[in-house]
Order: structure tokens, then C-alpha cells, then sequence
């Protein structure tokens, strides 16, 4: 089996890093600013000593100034919890390239560069509803693994977005990316609404195909629905192909009015864009990565 | 199985039809989308993209050639081959007599007939015709040499059972005279076998085969067959008579009733087989007395009995003679005269009677009135010729009703007036050597006789009194005869001297007017009751009245007949090529044609 992503990529994703907007509040130490107290080398604050603190924290100068124990604090580094949603439904199974495959890829890509800033990484696949990617990734040698996981899983079924509004709820507020081509026939509103309740910081990455963004083909022909099956039959025309471009561009500002009234980032990819160009550019002028 | 109509294959052009719209319509090559919902449900009808492709399987076009070829079968009307024989033109016989009204099966024996003439009906191909003919008193031509099976079905189903005896010689006559000679013709007869007396011999045979069917079970029945009133010296009583003819013995209660009050009422048993007189009282002023059963039995009709009580109006009857003991005694036989005799020098014109007899005299002038003259003296108007021997003595006209039962052979006249050349009126009887009596209708009912009576042994023959019977009632015919009449018997009602209306009212209460002042035939008599005849004579309404009642033992017994004798069939036959009766099954082939078209609209929605 071809390997998601390729070896020269992973190496240039290694000067990547997730970049957050406010501290995180991880579980484990790593390399992030956390909002708990902690070691490392950066100064936070001073507090009062209370009997059970590590004494070795108390600073002997402020001592010898103002006669009373002050403790030194610190900021701690801690992990950074990355959830990543990936639209794995009918719709996403289309296109040249496959909107499936690189939705996977993408969220490999990702997810690696988590992984080597000793990031934790949650994955979920969805389409009528979540299917959890196993237990927190974490560490660098949990790439292989997470990679070969997230290319084992099938794709087909509806999209029912509704369904992610629990497992998104229960994340610990950190980051979630979320990709799919948004093109179910519910809304994506609850579950990002459902993000900014759960305090993530995040991104909502439009996926599409070019040929969907613009058709390649006219005339008469029998529109079958990828995830439904529903059949219809059809005339492309100029102006039916127009009314086509305006709903999908309805649906795609509808999203990304949604993203930005709960604080996410959206981006609209085209699945013929380069992995390694999405990721070492339009993700990091987007602000996700750094 | 076998095909009504061939001509509708025709129809199987619409399948090849079907196949080049296929060839013709627009291919639309399947596309997968991510989301049809964004596409514009727009649609434009346009010609074939491409003309006369190689034609793929479809569920729908498979569905549409079959629904196609269904319907083209349809429209052939196969049909299976039933086991009844059919000629080309059959012949249904259908008894409506008051037999039919039993109800030992379901419903009632002619329901029954009904339904088995609806299955010869159905099975009728459409080339094959038919005649339906009620058997009834008088036979009814329903529908005639008919190939519309729903008209035939309406004809059947719309005929009811009468309370008449059923004709069967007169209906296969009839029959015979619908058939064309030559053709192939085939009778079925649905009936009871209760029928009247058939003709058997070789005058009245048939020229087609008669199919008899018979309809009913069972003979459990208790009926009356006879109920009278005679006038005694003292009082008046009636004679009943009744009888079970079943086989099984039967308990029940008879009411007795006089003008609907109940008189009597009395229990009584009949073994199978038993029957029973009884005498039973009928109040001075009754006009009718009727009698009822409740035998709980299948048949009804006869369950039921009337009869006039009142004395019917006498007529007022002169005979002049010197002397004739035979005369007077058959003349008084008749209940309803009044007979007054006088010697010839004792006649005095001026009395006013119904009839008038002169024996051996002839009044000064001839009344205008009917009268019998019996050997008028020479010199009178009504004098013959010189009298002459008579030998063989013979009836001018066999068939005349003046002759009903009046056997001729052994009478024996000395001599007679020579009434050859008389104007008097018709002969009646007759010899070689001169009529012997004369009748005439105009200007009244009169009788002429050439020979003085004692001079023949006419008198001492039964002859005679049945002869003056016949005389005496068509001269004075009855106004209303109080006896009773059989279902669909005529009655002749003749309406009293100075008439203006004739009304008569039938048992359940609707009223037929004849027309005043001439003799009436009433036909009407369906219904079994009494019936009144009211006339308005000077303004005053007289009333008298007759029962019909069934009073038929051959009905009454019910019995049903396994087999009839039926008048043979003719040798000139036509040719009897029979073919098996058809079942059409185009409807059930309709009806799943539009099973079929239903399950292509469900695919054609389901997107197959």
C-alpha cells in the first residue's frame, strides 16, 4: 500500500508546529505554554507560602527582603490535546483527485506535526456518525500507527453533522481541526457550535474537488446523489450550471460565516492543490500552523 | 382455450411501438454527485441524443412490454373452454309458474333457475345468439334471438315467478317458431317439471333438443286445493279441503275468517300423504270467507283460500210448454235461475225475463229478447220446411264451445223441420238431410231447434243437459260469476243493463275499469284474493265479486319432476354442430395488466 504521506514531506513538516492563540491546558508536560503552573524557565508569578509547598521553590531573597516565604512560580510547558475531524462520508469518496484520500493526508499531515511537538492527538472519523480513531496519540512514535489507522478506515454513508455535537463536547479545550467538504444535507452549525462551547481553538478546512468547483461536463445525464443514491435525471445547461455555482458558493459562505461567528478558522481547499502546498502554505497563512 | 376476438392481435403493434420509444428516447448517462441538492432540478425535454441505439435492459422497459402484452390479451377475450354445450342459437326456457315460488332452495326454485340460465349466458361466444321465453300461463318472449350477453342477463334477472300454471306445449312452441328451419338450435329448460299436459306426438315435435334442468328438492307441502259455498235449505256452509303432500306428517292451525273476522280457528295434523275435508259455518251476511294455514312449509301460494259467500243475482227464466219434464230439469240445474213454466195459453208477452223457452209454441210476435225455440209450429216465423227423417246426426263445427262435452254419437232424431233454407242464424247441429238447430248472436243470443225433443233420444243422453248448460250460459252469461278462477284465468264479466262503469278492484287494491256496456274479458287475475267488480248503474254502485285461488293439485303436490317427457325431435333437424361453452377470463388478464402498469409506476418513482 502506497504510504499517506511521503518521507520528504514528513521531514519538512518537522519545522512546523501548531500554532494556538491562547495557552493550553494539556495533561501532560510538552512543549507548550499552559494556563497551570508548572517548571520551566519562564517566570509566571509570586505567591505566598503555604505549609505542604515545595520549599525549594521559595525565593531566599524576597525572604531576606521582606522577611516572609514567597514562593517562586513558574509557567508550565504542557501538551497541546489536537482533535482532528475528518469527513469520511459518500460525498468525500469523489473527484480526481479523491476527496477522501486527501482528506486523510491532510489530517496525517497535521496531525504529524502535533505528534513531533509532543502534541496529543485525538482522531475521529465520521459520516452518519463519529468513529473514534482509538486512544490519544502521542509522541513521534505514534505516527506510524496513527497514519495506518487513518488510512484503514472505509469511506461511504451519509453525513449526519449532528452527531458530532457529543464527541466534540467532551474534548478538553484545545484545538480541533475539522475537515470536510461540507456538503451534507444537514447544517455543520451545531457542531461548531458545539466547538466554541468546548472552547477549542481550531479550523474548519473546506475540502473540494475541482471538479465540483467547477463541473467538466454538460448535457443530459442522470444526477445520482453519492451518499443517498437518489436519482434525478438533468439538463446541463449554462444557466443550470450557474445556478449549481451559486449554491455551492452559498454553501461555502454559509460555513465560513458560521466559523467565524464561533472564533474558528476556515479555509477552502481544492483537492487539486499539492498536500505539501496546502500544508506549508495555505495552513500557515491561514495561522494554524507556524 | 380459444380467442373471441383475433382481430385485436393487431394491437400487439404497441409493443414493437414501445421498443423503437425506447430506441428513440434520451440516454442519460448516470453521474455520481456529492450533492444533488445543489443541482437545479431543471430538466429539458429534447429529441433522442441518439437515434436507434442498441436497446439495454430495463426494469421499465420490461414491465411496459408486459403490461402491453397483457392487454393485447385482454382485448382478444381469451377464453377457457367450458364443459356445457352450446349450439348457435340456444333457447332458454324459463318457468315463472307459481311452482317456482318454492322456497326448498335458496332463495326460491326460480332464483335458482335464474342463476343457472346466468351461466349458460356467460358462456355464450360471440357468434352464439339466444332466446329467453317465461314459461308461465301464456308463454313470454323475454329476449329474442339476442347476442348481448348484459341484455340477456337484464332479461333473466328482471322476470318473476306469476301464480299461473306454466304452458310448456305453447312455449316449445313458440320456441320452435323463433328457430329458422335448418338451424343449429339447442332448448335448456329450468324449471320444476310442474308443468301443464305436453304434447307428444309427432304433429308437435321439436326442431331442436330441449336440455331439462331440474330446479328444486323437495315436496313438503300442505296446500288447500278446494274451498265452496253451498246453500242449503236452512243455512249455508263451506267445504274445505286440504292436503299434505309431503311425506312427512305436519302439525298446524287453521284460521277461519268471514269478511276478515276470525270465525274459527282449529289445530289440526296430517300424516304424509293424509287429506282432509272440513265443513265449516259461514255467517247469513258474510260476503267472502277465507281460510288460512300456517304450515310453515316452502311453498305459500296455497296456503290461502277465498270464496264468495253471497248469492249470486238469479236470472228470471219463462218456459212455455205443454208439457217437457226434461226441459225443466236441465234448465234448473243452473243455481242462478229462477224458472217459471206456463202452459202455451197461459203466455202472456208483457213479463219481463232474462230468457225466454218456447217448446213447441210460438208466441204471437217474437220477443226482443234472447230465447230457445224448440220446434216452432208451422206457420209461426221461426217455421222450417215439411218435416223430414234425419239420420246420422253430427256437429257442424267440432270445435264450437256451444259443444263443449256434448257427445253426439248415440243421438238418435226421428224427425225434424227442414231448416235448409231458414235465415235463422248458424248451424250448430246438423244431418245429412237438414240442420237440426240453429243459434244466432244478433240482435240477441237465441237458439232455434227444428225437432220436437220427444221425438229424439237426445233427452235421455248426457248429452242434453250439458248441452242446455252451454246454452243456457252463453244466452245468459253471468254479470260476475261468483265461483273461483285460476292465476291468469280469464274472466268474462258482463255488465248489468244500464251500466256506465265497470270497475274492478283486484286483492291488493288497485282498480282496472273495463268499458261499460259490453261484455268484458278480465285478464288481470294474477294476484290469488278476492276481487270486487263495482258497477254504477242509475247512479247506484252494485258490488259483486270472484276469488282467484290456486286450487291446483299438480302445482300444490311441488314435487319436482327428475325427468319430462318432451315431444320428440323433428327429422329435419338442423345440423347440431355443438361447441363447448366459453368462460371469458379477459377481465382477470385486465386486471392484471393493471397490477403490471401499478408496479411500473412504483419503479418508474423508485428510479428503477
Amino acid at each position: 500500500m502506497e504510504p499517506l504521506l511521503d518521507p520528504q514531506l514528513l521531514r519538512r513538516l518537522e519545522a512546523l508546529a501548531l500554532r494556538v492563540r491562547r495557552a493550553v491546558s494539556g495533561k501532560m508536560g510538552g512543549e507548550r505554554r499552559s494556563t497551570a503552573r508548572g517548571r520551566s524557565v519562564e517566570f509566571a508569578d509570586f505567591r505566598s507560602y503555604s505549609p505542604g509547598d515545595d520549599f525549594r521553590l521559595i525565593d531566599w531573597n524576597a525572604y531576606a527582603r521582606l522577611d516572609r516565604f514567597m514562593l517562586r512560580l513558574f509557567v508550565a510547558e504542557q501538551e497541546l490535546p489536537l482533535s482532528i475531524f475528518v469527513d469520511l462520508s459518500g460525498s468525500m469518496d469523489w473527484g480526481r483527485p479523491n476527496k477522501a484520500l486527501t482528506a486523510k493526508r491532510l489530517a496525517g499531515a497535521i496531525a504529524y506535526v502535533a505528534l513531533a511537538a509532543l502534541d496529543r492527538v485525538r482522531l475521529t472519523v465520521f459520516a452518519a456518525g463519529p468513529t473514534s480513531g482509538g486512544a490519544p496519540y502521542r509522541g513521534r512514535r505514534a505516527v506510524a500507527e496513527l497514519l495506518s489507522r487513518l488510512q484503514s478506515f472505509p469511506v461511504g454513508g451519509p453525513t449526519e453533522y449532528s452527531k458530532l455535537v457529543w464527541p466534540i463536547g467532551r474534548q478538553r479545550p484545545g484545538m480541533t481541526v475539522f475537515i470536510s467538504d461540507g456538503l451534507g444535507e444537514t447544517s455543520l452549525d451545531p457542531a461548531m457550535a458545539a466547538l466554541s462551547r468546548a472552547r477549542q481553538e481550531g479550523a474548519v478546512i473546506q475540502l473540494l474537488a475541482p471538479q465540483e468547483i467547477t463541473p467538466d461536463w454538460t448535457g443530459d445525464s442522470r444526477l445520482r446523489d453519492a451518499e443517498t443514491g437518489v436519482e434525478r435525471e438533468f439538463t446541463s445547461t449554462p444557466v443550470t450550471q450557474a445556478a449549481y455555482l451559486n449554491a455551492l458558493a452559498e454553501r461555502t459562505h454559509e460555513i465560513e460565516r458560521a466559523a467565524h461567528r464561533r472564533g474558528l478558522r476556515f479555509v477552502r481547499l481544492s483537492t487539486e492543490q499539492p498536500i505539501d502546498d496546502m500544508v506549508m502554505r495555505t495552513l500557515r497563512r491561514l495561522g494554524l500552523l507556524s | 382455450m380459444s380467442i373471441l376476438v383475433p382481430a385485436a392481435a393487431f394491437l400487439a403493434l404497441t409493443i414493437p411501438v414501445i421498443i423503437a420509444l425506447y430506441f428513440l428516447r434520451i440516454r442519460r448517462p448516470t453521474r455520481i454527485v456529492p450533492a444533488l441538492n445543489l443541482w437545479p432540478d431543471q430538466i429539458r425535454d429534447r429529441q433522442a441524443n441518439v437515434p436507434w441505439q442498441r436497446l439495454r435492459f430495463g426494469w421499465l422497459l420490461l414491465l411496459q412490454l408486459l403490461a402491453a402484452a397483457v392487454l393485447v390479451a385482454a382485448a382478444a377475450q381469451p377464453a377457457l373452454s367450458a364443459g356445457t354445450s352450446l349450439a348457435r342459437h340456444s333457447v332458454v326456457l324459463l318457468d315463472v309458474s307459481a311452482s317456482m315460488q318454492a322456497k326448498d332452495v335458496q332463495a326460491s326454485r326460480l332464483d335458482e333457475a335464474k342463476k343457472q340460465a346466468g351461466g349458460i349466458i356467460d358462456l355464450l361466444g360471440p357468434q352464439d345468439r339466444m332466446t329467453v321465453i317465461a314459461v308461465g300461463s301464456s308463454p313470454r318472449v323475454l329476449a329474442s334471438v339476442v347476442g348481448d350477453r348484459q341484455a340477456l342477463h337484464r332479461a333473466v334477472s328482471d322476470v318473476s315467478a306469476s301464480n299461473g300454471s306454466a304452458d310448456l306445449s305453447a312455449a316449445l312452441a313458440l320456441a320452435a317458431g323463433l328457430v329458422r328451419p335448418g338451424e343449429d338450435a339447442r332448448a335448456y329448460l329450468f324449471s320444476d317439471g310442474i308443468v301443464g299436459p305436453i304434447r307428444t306426438d309427432s304433429a308437435s315435435s321439436l326442431p331442436f333438443p330441449v336440455e331439462y334442468h331440474p330446479v328444486g328438492v323437495s315436496g313438503e307441502n300442505v296446500g288447500l286445493t278446494s274451498l265452496v259455498v253451498r246453500t242449503g235449505a236452512q243455512s249455508r256452509a263451506a267445504y274445505l279441503h286440504l292436503q299434505n303432500f309431503g311425506q312427512q306428517a305436519r302439525s298446524f292451525s287453521l284460521e277461519w275468517r268471514a269478511d276478515g273476522h276470525l270465525v274459527d280457528v282449529r289445530k289440526l295434523t296430517l300424516a304424509g300423504g293424509q287429506a282432509q275435508d272440513l265443513v265449516l259455518p259461514v255467517p247469513a251476511d258474510a260476503t267472502q270467507v277465507a281460510a288460512h294455514i300456517d304450515a310453515g312449509d316452502f311453498f305459500a301460494l296455497d296456503d290461502t283460500a277465498t270464496a264468495v259467500a253471497k248469492t249470486p243475482r238469479a236470472f228470471r227464466v219463462l218456459l212455455v210448454t205443454p208439457g217437457n219434464v226434461f226441459l225443466e230439469q236441465a234448465i234448473s240445474l243452473r243455481p242462478d235461475v229462477q224458472l217459471d213454466v206456463v202452459a202455451p195459453a197461459a203466455y202472456k208477452s208483457t213479463a219481463p225475463y232474462a230468457m225466454s223457452i218456447f217448446d213447441r209454441f210460438a208466441p204471437p210476435t217474437l220477443p226482443n229478447a234472447p230465447f230457445i225455440a224448440i220446434d216452432p209450429p208451422a206457420g209461426s216465423p221461426l217455421a222450417g220446411g215439411a218435416a223430414i227423417g234425419i239420420g246420422r246426426v253430427r256437429a257442424s263445427d267440432a270445435g264450437d264451445p256451444l259443444l263443449t262435452n256434448v257427445d253426439l254419437q248415440d243421438v238418435h232424431i226421428a224427425r225434424s223441420q227442414d231448416l235448409q233454407s231458414s235465415k235463422f242464424g248458424r248451424a250448430l247441429i246438423t244431418s245429412a238431410q237438414t240442420p237440426l238447430m240453429l243459434v244466432r248472436d244478433e240482435p240477441f243470443r237465441q237458439a232455434l231447434f227444428g225437432f220436437d225433443l220427444h221425438e229424439s233420444d237426445l233427452p235421455l243422453r248426457i248429452a242434453f243437459p250439458i248441452l242446455i248448460q252451454n246454452l243456457s250460459e252463453w244466452i245468459l252469461p253471468p254479470s260476475v260469476p261468483s265461483h273461483s278462477f285460476h292465476p291468469d284465468e280469464p274472466v268474462t264479466i258482463v255488465p248489468e243493463a244500464g251500466a256506465t262503469s265497470v270497475t274492478v278492484v283486484r286483492p291488493d287494491g288497485s282498480r282496472r275499469s273495463l268499458a261499460g256496456g259490453s261484455v268484458a274479458t278480465f285478464g288481470d287475475t294474477g294476484p290469488t284474493g278476492l276481487y270486487t267488480v263495482e258497477q254504477v248503474v242509475s247512479g247506484q254502485v252494485t258490488r259483486s265479486w270472484f276469488t282467484v285461488n290456486l286450487f291446483s293439485e299438480q302445482i300444490s303436490q311441488l314435487k319436482p319432476a327428475d325427468r319430462l317427457t318432451l315431444p320428440p325431435l323433428r327429422s329435419t333437424t338442423g345440423v347440431q354442430s355443438l361447441h363447448r361453452g366459453q368462460l371469458e377470463i379477459w377481465p382477470w388478464i385486465a386486471l392484471a395488466a393493471l397490477g403490471i402498469v401499478v408496479i411500473e409506476w412504483l419503479a418508474f418513482h423508485r428510479g428503477l
